[in-house]
């Protein structure tokens, strides 16, 4: 869909509560594995169109800061509205969570390699004010995809005899060997690398990981918050910015207060004992010497609105240094191979131009064919390529008998695991030949519209078989133009550990220099389209193309073609 | 029986001495299709689903021979593409009954093409092909003819529905065979009788899957 240029309206965007629903029964049957009740219940971690993954988990009354989560976004509400300029509209509130509707810009640069992201550790004592001060970058950034890892998801599971121990508020959650370490470097690892990782929800109750998990994905920005943040050097390795929140021990111990007793119904006994035992000789002993870690210290925490402004326009020149213009550099680098005359790259199978397939392009490349015609011959052509498709891959010897009593030396094709991927929303259209051809096969599906203001692709949305890495995947998408939006579906597809050489990109037709640009990026993806046209037009429509397919195909075309 | 490299040079020898022999280009995924409608052990679901498929690619591959001309387009990006067109004045004749099986790949292929029927039926007997009942549109003599039957043995059947279409004036060469399997003798029988006519087929082979009318209509 590289040729699209529409963009969705925010309020019909992906995560709003009525489409999740929707999405949700339509994925119940396709999906059947995947927690239905996770979504019901209005979490939408999983969908990258939810650029803050919080893992929502109940924090324990003897962890740091303990505001329920829904009077903190109420308060962030009225703070945003002074604070961030445009990004407001594109952000919905629910009760749980800030949604920014807007997509995933690129986070890889124009050869498919990832760029890092940009890690901003925050440690301080409990209660003040890590959160805030959090959320406070996060808005004022104004960046769409921020992924928020917080330190309480990886607390140890504890053992019975522990678990009593902690019933009678005598276990140290301040301790560092209350968290499990190793699982939160892989995990902050793997995020840094813009790879999908499950966060476990550690239940408080229970001190147990729940068994389901969290899925949260690598972005632009990732802030890792906790209160022994900095205890760890590998962790401390893989931060770009250290923040310490200070806040005044009284100040701290009031909240506490305040929290435990109003909020959690606990005596004031029991906090003060807790408070006075372990937080307050945990903090002096383990987290206030992490300060000197710290590359900035910010006092008075979420108040502290300089400090927090300061911190914006440092990770703001991070980010323009590291930033991107990737459908532009994709044009340009195609300028530059062309004079060099580069050849096709030997991955590409285009099917074999019979009179039969120019006739159907014929169809579906005039202009002035009718929209039922339209998807008659594109749907024809649509399982022509599918068909093709389905011939790459790789085969086994099989012999079978007939009915004639006779052996007969046939093939069989080596992986029964093949999925369909389509990219919304004209590789959608070519949902439908695929199932015609594979029985029961599961389909996911990715949305990335283009930007308008900047050109580039988004992502959007993201629904994906749980167990795609172990699939051959057939990614469908009915126009690849710059090759953008189909390179960040790839990229999606790598981040969930699908093997390059498993991803076949099928469209009906493709410019040259997406072609290039794509096989030059991931040298084992296998390219398959009807056609290659030479060149793309500067709104980035294929020449001589067949215009915005999906458009067509669905009937969703502005009342003025010219104006396209 | 040969190997299978030697089955399958078998169908290019062929194509070679007859002109009119169109094999399906052979991949691993058409070879797939093939032994599972040659499995005994494949459930009729599972029959038709497959058949259906392979019926599919060998009416768009038969269409390949349909005459068509260039035809310019102007695209939506006010582009011109150097297109083609096929020519009206096409139909399709099914020989009754495994034939029909074709008629609904045929129908997703060209919407609103005529199809007639022949039905050539073997006399108990002689074991001689007779034609039972032809239909055909009434200006056939002007059209090209896809002529639908999968499974050609001995090749008796077909050379039997050529002729009633040749007494209904349709010229040999606007003659095309959509077939699956076809065995080496009956391309032969029906290509010396009939050498202008062209067969478009997936597979020749010494041994063709006799039992597909009965599974794919489920009359077994």
């Amino acid at each position: 869909m590289a040729a699209k240029i529409n963009i969705i309206d925010p309020p019909s965007s992906a995560s709003s509560d009525s489409d999740i629903g929707e999405t949700n029964a339509d994925f119940s049957e396709v999906f059947p594995d995947i927690e239905a009740e996770e979504e019901k219940s209005g979490d939408f971690y999983h969908t990258p169109a939810s650029p803050i993954t919080v893992p929502y988990c109940p924090r324990p009354p003897s962890t740091g800061s303990q505001k329920s989560p829904r009077s903190r976004r109420q308060r962030t509400t009225s703070l945003n509205q002074q604070t961030t300029k445009p990004v407001t509209d594109s952000i919905i509130r629910t009760q749980h969570r800030t949604i920014y509707t807007a997509g995933r810009p690129p986070w890889y640069n124009s050869v498919g390699q990832k760029v890092e992201p940009f890690v901003i550790g925050i440690c301080g004592g409990s209660a003040s004010g890590k959160t805030t001060v959090a959320e406070k970058i996060i808005e004022s950034l104004g960046v769409p995809w921020v992924t928020l890892l917080s330190m309480d998801s990886f607390y140890k599971v504890l053992n019975e005899k522990q678990h009593n121990i902690a019933d009678r508020n005598e276990y140290n959650f301040d301790h560092p060997d209350a968290f499990d370490f190793d699982l939160l470097i892989t995990t902050l690892q793997r995020l840094k690398e813009g790879r999908k990782v499950e966060v476990p929800i550690y239940n408080f109750l229970t001190h147990a990981r729940e068994s389901k998990t969290k899925t949260m994905y690598g972005a632009n920005v990732i802030i890792f918050e906790g209160i022994l943040t900095f205890h760890n050097s590998k962790v401390n390795e893989m931060l770009d910015m250290k923040i310490f929140v200070d806040a005044d021990p009284d100040v701290r111990l009031a909240r506490r207060l305040r929290r435990d007793i109003s909020q959690r119904g606990r005596d004031l006994d029991g906090v003060l004992k807790q408070y006075t035992s372990m937080v307050q000789p945990s903090f002096n002993h383990y987290i206030l010497p992490l300060m000197s870690h710290a590359d900035i210290i910010v006092p008075r925490g979420g108040e502290n609105e300089v400090a927090i402004q300061l911190i914006v326009q440092h990770v703001q020149t991070q980010l323009q240094l590291r930033g991107l213009k990737l459908r532009e550099e994709l044009a340009q680098a195609y300028t530059v191979n062309k004079q060099f005359k580069m050849p096709r790259p030997d991955t590409v199978r285009l099917l074999p131009t019979t009179p039969q397939i120019r006739g159907l392009h014929t169809f579906i490349r005039n202009k002035d064919t009718p929209r039922d015609e339209f998807i008659f011959y594109s749907k024809r052509l649509i399982r022509l390529v599918i068909e093709y498709t389905l011939s790459l891959m790789s085969f086994v010897d099989r012999t079978i008998e007939t009915p004639q009593g006779l052996h007969y030396h046939g093939k069989k094709m080596a992986t029964s695991k093949l999925c369909g991927v389509s990219i919304l929303r004209a590789g959608e259209t070519m949902e439908q030949a695929v199932c015609d051809v594979c029985k029961d096969i599961r389909i996911g599906k990715i949305l990335i519209q283009t930007n308008l203001q900047t050109g580039e692709p988004e992502l959007y949305y993201l629904r994906l078989p749980k167990d795609i890495k172990d699939y051959k995947v057939i990614l469908m998408d009915a126009t690849v133009a710059t090759g953008a939006a189909a390179m960040m579906a790839i990229r999606v597809l790598l981040d969930h550990d699908v093997l390059e050489s498993n991803i076949l990109i099928v469209s009906l037709l493709m410019a040259e220099s997406g072609v290039q640009s794509i096989a030059y990026a991931f040298p084992e993806v296998q390219i398959v389209t009807t056609a290659i046209d030479p060149e793309i037009n500067d709104k980035f429509y294929v020449l001589p193309g067949i215009g915005n397919f999906g458009d067509r195909y669905f009937g969703t075309e502005p009342s003025s073609e010219n104006e396209l | 029986m040969g190997s299978q490299d030697h089955e399958t040079s078998n169908g290019f020898e062929f194509c070679k001495n007859y002109k009119g022999l169109h094999v399906l280009k052979l991949h691993d995924q058409i070879k797939e299709l093939q032994t599972i409608l040659r499995d005994k052990n494949t459930s009729r679901s599972d029959f038709k689903f497959y058949a259906d498929r392979l019926i599919r690619l060998v009416i768009e591959d038969s269409l390949n021979q349909l005459p068509f001309t260039n035809c310019d387009v102007i695209t939506p990006t006010g582009a011109t593409y150097d297109g083609l067109k096929y020519k009206s004045g096409n139909c399709g004749v099914s020989i009754v009954r495994s034939g029909e099986a074709m008629e609904q790949g045929l129908r997703d292929c060209c919407r609103s093409i005529r199809i007639g029927k022949i039905l050539v039926e073997s006399d108990l007997d002689t074991h001689e092909a007779k034609v039972v009942y032809a239909r055909f549109p009434e200006d056939i003599s002007q059209r090209h003819v896809l002529l639908m039957y999968p499974i050609m043995s001995t090749g008796n059947t077909v050379s039997k529905a050529v002729n009633v279409l040749k007494e209904h004036g349709v010229k040999e060469e606007c003659i095309v065979l959509s077939n699956l399997f076809c065995t080496p003798q009956a391309v032969q029988t029906v290509l010396d009788l009939y050498p202008k006519m062209k067969i478009s087929t997936s597979e020749v082979h010494p041994v063709a899957p006799n039992h597909f009318g009965q599974k794919y209509f489920g009359t077994d």
